[in-house]
């Protein structure tokens, strides 16, 4: 591995992308992650269930206060659901995908060994008139690993984990494609916010943690409980942002290449996104504001209400085409957004508290 | 002090913080009234990191032994309302609904937007210029947009940002005992908790003024953790069940016949004891009540009842026509029998409870 300070951005987000994890599976991804993190912090370790945290320890009197940064490293897949007969494998998915954009697709399915299967699509030859007009719902999709059924049936229990098998595709501009952006970007800003706040060390400690389970059920499991663990006293969510598309509209997406994506609204306490915003300032960095009137869908909202009520905010990342096997970032952003926090958490005064005693 | 002993209702309270904005997530304005008005009175106000205005008040000294369980009264201060997401370059305001909001009630409606309340209309087309086809279809929010009267983004920009919340725009007003305003969901409970604390309980009160009810009880979660109470009885404004052509069976709760009491909600049991404890107060003290529809709605309470080891909770409404609406009416009467219900059930739970 080459040493922290010669890794861009663009070389991080290549290898953390790669790694496996749906949620629930982030055990081998959390293994590379806490090598990755063990060249940025001064302490990692895991908590029981499975989320990596990274320590940076500040300059303040202790007991010092403590920021929770938190992006989370599990990203949307599948499970193998059934074994029809052929060895052809029914799926159930994990994290939201929209089945249109499965067909044809290159997926792992994490055996041991892992082998390598197709999402399987009828030549159209062989179609009856119409079958092209209607998309094919995902219950109906199945995957081929092009092995013989005994192998298959040998090697594949149900509930094998299955991820979309892209590798990183390089854009014009320097812009990267790749499925699991959604968040590992997210975990490539917090590896660069503390390579940046280890030499410009903060007088809160800061505790950068890869957050398991995000993309499944109720509520976000790993921020929830990692924010109880810490009780920290602010929390930043680091996520990504949908990027501009044809057909949306301003307002519901920011341009890639925008900078920072800050949300507002009531999963964000005004008093840390004013403060982003003059850092952003400062530092001339160009960022927007992204309006959340229901919430922001990220770890922020479990943090938000963990132990007696935490102070958050949430980055965003700009990214297009988000839940496909393309997502799309520009790492200069995510590089911004890195600099942006250690900034942030950098001029944080070592009283500031967002309870505020009025009597 | 009213007739029966308990607190007087504090209806200028009701009318500043009905009339102040207040949507899920920008609750400012309301807390700095409350808090102003709150301050002689409590022994302990903070602010806590979700924006919630946390009051504690000891017991008044009577030299007893017995303290009673620690109560947490909590009513939310925010409101539904809309979001500006875009300022688009003709000067529009593009927005979100924050909280449940019919679109049907959008179409021509008037908000103020902001901390300064400017005015903004949602323009409709003229029935004149729309085919018969459309007439007849909900028009989509993604399709309507706030009008402030700018002609440009930059003149928009001026006075409104991405971020800023808009309210409906409506002035309390009075007419014999009805009361007509926005927001009594849950201004009314905030009005009924800030009456209650006017003079020292039998019991240690927290009193909870909590954030972002309306957007999933978000609020009154993280506050429980920090109040840690023995039991909790939320505070709410409720809707009425009246209106033409529904069954006779569906019309209740009605407004002017007292508090409503929940057995049921969506997000709770109520605590069964502890509603025996309300329900005796009533008729002890003669403060007429009446059953909240079961099955429907939400509040505080059932987060504050699921926090920590778990806190028993109760919910006491006062029962309002068309919330989550531009104006609601509730019956000025009702909210004087919430604080009475409310204060003589203390001196209940000081002697019966556990």
């Amino acid at each position: 591995m080459a040493s922290n300070g010669d890794r861009t951005c663009a070389d991080w987000l290549r290898t953390i992308t790669s790694l496996p994890g749906v949620p629930g599976h982030e055990e081998a991804t959390a293994r590379e992650l806490m090598k990755a993190f063990r060249t940025v912090a001064d302490r990692v370790e895991r908590d029981r269930m499975g989320s990596v945290y990274a320590w940076i320890e500040g300059t303040g009197k202790a007991p010092r206060p403590r920021a929770l940064l938190a992006a989370h490293m599990d990203k949307i897949g599948f499970l193998v659901r059934a074994i029809e007969p052929g060895g052809f494998l029914r799926i159930t998915e994990v994290g939201g995908f929209d089945s249109r954009t499965l067909p044809g697709k290159e997926v792992t399915v994490h055996s041991a060994p892992p082998m390598a299967a197709v999402f399987a699509t009828r030549p159209p030859h062989l179609q009856k008139r119409g079958e092209s007009d209607r998309p094919i719902p995902l219950e109906e999709l199945y995957l081929d690993t092009g092995r013989p059924e005994r192998e298959v049936r040998r090697k594949v229990p149900i509930g094998t984990m299955v991820t979309l098998r892209q590798t990183p595709v390089e854009l014009l501009g320097d812009r990267l494609a790749a499925p699991g952006m959604d968040d590992r970007a997210g975990v490539v800003v917090l590896l660069r916010t503390l390579a940046l706040l280890r030499v410009k060390r903060p007088a809160w400690d800061v505790v950068a943690v890869a957050t398991v389970e995000e993309e499944f059920g109720m509520f976000c499991l790993g921020a929830r409980t990692a924010a109880e663990t810490l009780a920290p006293d602010l929390g930043i969510a680091i996520d990504v942002s949908h990027g501009d598309m044809p057909g949306t509209r301003e307002g519901d997406t920011v341009p890639l290449g925008s900078g920072p994506a800050l949300s507002i609204g009531g999963n964000i306490h005004p008093w840390i996104l004013e403060d982003l915003q003059r850092s952003a300032k400062a530092l001339s960095m160009p960022y927007r504001v992204e309006p959340c009137p229901m919430g922001s869908g990220t770890d922020a909202m479990d943090i938000q209400i963990a132990s007696e009520g935490v102070p958050t905010a949430v980055m965003g990342i700009p990214c297009r085409y988000m839940h496909t096997g393309v997502e799309t970032v520009e790492p200069r952003d995510v590089d911004r957004c890195a600099h942006l926090l250690a900034h942030y958490l950098s001029e944080l005064a070592p009283e500031w508290r967002a309870v505020e005693v009025l009597k | 002090m009213s007739a029966d002993g308990a607190p007087k209702f504090r209806e200028d309270v009701l009318e500043a913080i009905s009339n102040a904005p207040g949507v899920s997530g920008g609750e400012e304005a309301v807390r700095a009234i409350l808090a102003g008005y709150a301050r002689d009175k409590v022994d302990s106000l903070e602010v806590d990191p979700m924006g919630s205005l946390v009051a504690r008040i000891a017991p008044r000294g009577n030299g007893s032994s017995k303290r009673g369980p620690h109560v947490m009264l909590c009513a939310h201060m925010d409101e539904v309302g809309l979001m500006v997401t875009a300022v688009e370059k003709e000067g529009r305001l593009r927005f979100r609904r924050v909280g449940g909001i019919d679109p049907r009630i959008l179409p021509g409606q008037v908000f103020r937007v902001g901390a300064e309340g400017i005015r903004a209309v949602v323009g409709a087309l003229p029935p004149h210029l729309l085919p018969r086809p459309e007439r007849e279809k909900v028009t989509a929010p993604d399709d309507l947009y706030l009008d402030i009267g700018a002609r440009s983004r930059e003149e928009a920009e001026e006075r409104v940002s991405v971020g800023s919340y808009a309210v409906f725009d409506t002035t309390y007003e009075a007419w014999g005992t009805t009361r007509k305003g926005k927001a009594f969901d849950d201004r009314a409970g905030c009005a009924v908790l800030a009456s209650l604390i006017q003079r020292r309980p039998p019991l240690p009160v927290t009193a909870v003024w909590s954030v972002q009810e309306e957007v999933g009880l978000r609020g009154a979660a993280a506050a429980a953790r920090r109040v840690q109470p023995d039991l909790a009885i939320v505070l709410e404004g409720t809707a009425s069940g009246e209106a033409p052509g529904s069954p006779a069976e569906e019309q209740y709760p009605y407004m002017g016949r007292g508090p409503a009491l929940t057995v049921q909600d969506r997000s709770l049991m109520v605590h069964a004891r502890l509603l025996d404890v309300i329900e005796e107060t009533a008729k002890r003290r003669r403060v007429p009540t009446q059953w909240k529809r079961p099955g429907v709605g939400g509040t505080d309470a059932g987060r504050i009842a699921i926090s920590g080891s778990g806190v028993p909770s109760a919910v006491v409404s006062v029962v309002c026509r068309y919330i989550h609406a531009p104006a609601a009416y509730l019956d000025v009467r009702d909210t004087q029998r919430a604080v009475s219900l409310i204060w003589h059930t203390l001196d209940t739970l000081r002697k019966e409870w556990p």
